[in-house]
């Protein structure tokens, strides 16, 4: 019985690791694409050619052009610096805000831990776009106020990791031996308990890469996030949505953009927790 | 002969919700002579951890007065309170989960000279050093803790007890995890780095082994239900309990 379980595991281990080395690459690639998307437009994304307007893909504009006969391919390669880069901001802000919120309360526990927890229930408790809707309505919108509402309803999710493997790592017999040895609660928090409890934080970031991507085109797309002419997957789609039953490439472009990087980011997010998995750890030897 | 530890009233109640307060450790006095080796005795859940931990301030006491080496440090905090752990340190049960899982021994043992201003450099040297005198070759600095086996980490753990030269150390069933070969040699060990320590050292040995404690002991204290029941030379405490607690104790492992 113990060889089948034993080849399992052998064909598991190597698809985990072939699986990160393919979806790292890819991700990798479309974020070096996103660095040098201005490089990499065969057109200039804001020229206006209305002669050329709605164009049906060809070898010339490989995905056509839009109603003022922009490029639809460069506008794509150059919409997924805006689209990536504020997603990855996104992501930084709310593991980093939230992690650390979470260490503290975790550490210091008491009336801080109740003061930040109920802060961080009623951000959890608001339904996502109304609460988007609401600091639009406030700040006004933007790319940048889209951020800030996201952000602002997304961190408790990390919060709430962080303070439960800050609470486990307190009870454990090394945290009491490097007290005993003289460390300074931020030696032991940035020494011993971050580097312990960062890793099943960071997969939930590399999930939450997708998530949050699908959001804010979500935003750009009812006008919250992004303003046209800046190319952005979400404000392309919805800018071009009445023509998609004239010429469909405008809205499906950016579209089918944000499907592949979305998964891209998915998969890569799903196999990253497979491969911190313990299980699959002792399998790795 | 001075006294390096004075306890005196120590008292701890756990108080939790919905239950009554449990009194783990109840008027607990004693004191510890220099160079002398104090063991406690008890069974599980007589308050013998308890009584340690609230030593080295890991958990605060309810009540009670903690002297060492003639300063009062039950109540001292933050830096005063680091600066004490340069005295007094602590070797644990669980060798393997008293290092961090992350990072290297020599890093462990490092941390409170690190702390105490010693230069990267001068503390790799003192680590090496403080290894071999713990009977462990210098290059174990580069392991990690699931890499060596429990004996040869709990002498790391040792090691990182010792690093700093403290005048006081407290095995809270330092060998009680370890098999019976290697416990002796950890005995051993702790035998010869007291006679070639630095500076004198005290141990405060709490075990559950009697036959341990009357071979490395010189006085004892049994302890039951958060009380000091009896306390004296090994010898004369087994030879001659004065305490039912005590002669129960003893007729179990006789
Ligand atoms: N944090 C706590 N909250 C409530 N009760 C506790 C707590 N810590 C210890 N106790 C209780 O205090 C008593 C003494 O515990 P302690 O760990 O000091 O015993 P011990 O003598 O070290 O036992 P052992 O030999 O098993 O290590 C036990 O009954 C235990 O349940
Ligand atoms: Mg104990």
């Amino acid at each position: 019985m113990s060889t089948p379980t034993i080849r399992k595991q052998k064909v598991k281990r190597t698809s985990v690791k072939t699986r990160l080395i393919i979806f790292g690459t890819l991700a990798a690639l479309l974020l070096i694409g996103s660095i040098f998307s201005s490089h990499l437009t065969p057109y200039d994304p804001y020229l206006q050619d209305l002669s050329n307007a709605k164009a049906a893909p060809s070898m010339e504009h490989l995905l056509g052009t839009d109603r003022y006969g922009r490029d639809m391919l460069s506008r794509v390669i150059i919409g997924s610096r805006t689209s990536i880069y504020s997603t990855l901001l996104l992501v930084a802000i709310i593991t980093a805000f939230g992690t650390a919120v979470g260490v503290i309360c975790g550490w210091f526990g008491k009336w801080i831990d109740v003061i930040l927890m109920r802060i961080s229930d009623m951000f959890l408790a608001f339904p996502g776009l109304v609460f988007a809707l609401a600091v639009a309505g406030v700040l006004g919108g933007g790319l940048q106020n889209a951020i800030i509402a996201l952000a602002a309803i997304s961190w408790p999710k990390y919060a709430r990791i962080a303070r439960s493997q800050t609470l486990a790592q307190k009870e454990t017999v090394y945290l009491r031996a490097a007290k005993l040895s003289g460390s300074s609660t931020v030696k032991i928090i940035f020494k011993h308990i971050l580097p312990n409890i960062i890793g099943p934080i960071l997969v939930t970031s590399m999930l939450d890469i997708g998530t949050m991507m699908m959001e804010l085109a979500g935003l750009s797309f009812l006008g919250l996030g992004a303003k046209p002419p800046t190319a952005e997957w979400g404000s392309m789609m919805s800018d071009t949505r009445s023509l998609i039953t004239i010429v469909p490439w405008v809205t499906l472009a950016p579209g089918i953009a944000i499907f592949i990087s979305v998964m891209i980011f998915n998969l890569l997010g799903d196999t990253i927790r497979d491969y911190a998995d313990p299980k699959n750890r002792e399998v790795r030897g | 002969m001075e006294k390096v530890l004075e306890v005196s009233n120590l008292t701890r109640v756990f108080k939790e919700k919905n239950k009554q307060d449990f009194t783990a450790v109840s008027h607990v006095d004693f004191c510890l002579y220099e160079g002398e080796c104090l063991g406690i005795i008890g069974e599980s859940g007589s308050g013998k951890s308890t009584t340690v931990n609230m030593i080295t301030r890991l958990i605060e006491p309810t009540d009670g007065t903690i002297i060492l080496e003639g300063e009062d440090i039950t109540h001292k905090k933050g830096k005063q309170l680091r600066n004490i752990y340069k005295k007094m340190q602590m070797v644990f049960q669980s060798p393997v989960e008293s290092f961090d899982p992350r990072r290297t021994l020599g890093d462990g043992i490092a941390e409170s000279l690190k702390n105490n201003g010693y230069s990267k450099k001068e503390a790799s040297k003192a680590v090496e050093r403080v290894l071999e005198k713990c009977g462990l070759d210098g290059s174990f600095a580069l392991k990690y803790p699931h890499e060596v086996s429990g004996g040869q980490c709990q002498r790391a753990a040792i090691a990182r007890a010792l690093a700093i030269t403290p005048s006081l150390l407290i095995c809270d069933e330092a060998t009680s995890a370890l098999d019976v070969t290697i416990q002796k040699e950890i005995i051993e060990l702790l035998r010869s780095l007291r006679e070639n320590h630095d500076r004198k050292l005290s141990i405060l040995f709490i075990c559950h082994d009697l036959a341990l404690v009357q071979d490395f002991c010189d006085r004892v204290i049994v302890m039951h239900d958060g009380v000091i029941v009896e306390q004296g030379k090994p010898d004369e405490i087994i030879k001659n309990p004065q305490n039912d607690y005590t002669k129960r104790l003893i007729d179990s492992v006789l």
